[in-house]
């Protein structure tokens, strides 16, 4: 009777050592998933950062080209260099995405006034800058569903059980807007060589 | 919108269940013949035997998983993409990598005229995608990504080294078999001092299984080769979210697409679509799904 007793109590003990062992295995494991996930968001959007730099860097390459063509376009220009500008000073990610969207509805009207100029057209020089900024946009494009794509899964670690016990009271992050045309539609993207 | 990603995500859980159950089933037929094997011949040598062929089908199969970038590149006589020339072909690719969150491969050109494009490389590091200039010229910007991204598919999902395996487990099969099957040979003439009435039974038995195991082996390694096209086929739809495109370029490979290109046969099952025969006669042989199906999939996604 009481080495039964005894063996019950060593089992029990030997039970509860597994049982917080595997606990702590499982924290350890969801806290670094999330600790991970967590850093492949902000390694992604330093993916769109890049690319959005890259951009800025090729835009006064393309106002001086397009200055000499298109003297009456004044506006069209000025939009561009003020949201260039707007760009450049941004500091968090929400300016910068928002920036980041004028100067593609500014870029936009610029290769879509540049139809009406055919010498422009013929430029050299222009028809490679709007191949790379096409490029560049649709990088844009990809990285940001990445940043998205990362956000998704993040949120859903910290939001589904188990990861939420392990998430330290971790807030869930916003995800980027996509104008819904841009994806949806693809013939109208941005203008093409 | 939410309907299809979940269709997507389903396909490609469902694929790899597939995948495991068929690799599952070849090693089960390795066991079987290994048992006949060793019940049929001579205990003592017969073992040795057994290793010999598994370590041979091994070696061989190591030397063809770290060198099988540089083999197939070779086999197929590509040459690096160069930077000004395939610009557009690079910026795609590199776009649907940021998108797929992956090291971008490294791409290379094949000489000819047949649309098409296959992917290689054990992994992320040595990857390697293929691109013929036909593809390069025929196929739009959306068509060229759905192709890149079915072959990124390949290399994010593991396939070649997935496929590899099998090859090397079927490989080894055969090898199996092919002793058994002279064992049979070698026994017969000499069995008449033995009597053999339970024997033959045995001998008969291993004889079919003998004869129809690597036959089994190389239709579950073609089923296999097909279910990951499909895989590779809702992972690109899953990068590009739009599936359309790889289905547009199938239907352009269907058309223009004559079956004509010089390449080994030994590198056809790594193409997007069989560069060696016209598209249609699609059996249990074929190491691709019927591009119709193909189509017809991407469409409804």
């Amino acid at each position: 009777m009481l080495t039964s007793l005894e063996s019950m109590i060593e089992w029990i003990i030997g039970l509860t050592i597994v049982g917080v062992l595997v606990l702590v295995g499982i924290a350890i494991y969801y806290w670094n998933s999330i600790v991970i996930l967590g850093n492949r968001i902000s390694n992604s959007w330093s993916q769109i950062d890049v690319q959005l730099k890259r951009r800025t860097d090729l835009v006064p390459n393309l106002i001086e080209t397009v200055k000499g063509y298109m003297k009456h376009e004044k506006n069209a220009i000025k939009m561009v260099t003020q949201s260039r500008e707007r760009m450049m000073k941004a500091g968090n990610i929400g300016a910068k995405v928002k920036a980041g969207n004028e100067l593609t509805s500014a870029l936009k009207t610029i290769f879509a006034i540049a139809e009406n100029y055919p010498n422009l057209k013929a430029n050299e020089n222009f028809k490679a800058l709007q191949d790379e900024l096409a490029a560049i946009e649709n990088k844009i494009a990809y990285a940001r569903q990445f940043y998205n794509d990362s956000v998704l899964r993040y949120n859903n670690m910290i939001t589904t059980i188990p990861g939420k016990f392990f998430a330290g009271g971790r807030k869930t992050k916003i995800y980027l807007e996509i104008e819904a045309a841009e994806r949806a539609v693809p013939k109208v993207r941005f203008p093409e060589a | 919108m939410k309907h299809e990603k979940v269709d997507v995500y389903g396909q490609i859980a469902n694929n790899k269940r597939l995948s495991f159950l068929l690799a599952i089933l070849i090693v089960l037929g390795i066991g079987a013949l290994g048992y006949v094997f060793g019940y049929t011949y001579h205990p003592d040598l017969a073992f040795t035997i057994f290793i010999i062929a598994i370590i041979f089908a091994m070696l061989s199969s190591i030397i063809g998983y770290y060198y099988s970038d540089k083999i197939v590149l070779k086999a197929v006589n590509a040459k690096k993409a160069h930077p000004v020339n395939h610009k557009k072909a690079l910026d795609l690719l590199e776009g649907l990598c940021i998108g797929a969150g992956m090291k971008m491969p490294r791409l290379y050109i094949i000489k000819s005229p047949e649309i098409n494009a296959f992917a290689t490389g054990r992994d992320y590091e040595h990857a390697v995608i293929g691109l013929t200039e036909g593809a390069v010229e025929k196929l739009d910007k959306l068509e060229l990504e759905g192709v890149l991204a079915h072959e990124l598919s390949h290399i994010k999902n593991y396939d070649i080294r997935f496929m590899t395996l099998v090859s090397v487990l079927v490989g080894t099969a055969v090898i199996i078999s092919e002793l058994l099957l002279r064992n049979f040979f070698w026994r017969g003439r000499s069995s008449s001092d033995r009597d053999s009435k339970g024997a033959g039974i045995i001998v008969i038995i291993g004889l079919i299984l003998a004869i129809i195991t690597p036959i089994l082996m190389k239709l579950i390694q073609l089923a296999i080769s097909r279910k990951r096209e499909y895989l590779a086929d809702a992972s690109a739809a899953l990068i590009t979210r739009y599936p359309d495109g790889l289905a547009d370029a199938l239907e352009m490979i269907k058309t223009e697409n004559k079956g004509r290109m010089k390449i080994s046969k030994a590198t056809m099952h790594l193409f997007i679509s069989n560069p060696l025969k016209k598209l249609g006669a699609d059996s249990l042989f074929s190491t691709h799904p019927p591009i119709n199906k193909r189509i017809r999939k991407l469409r409804s996604m």
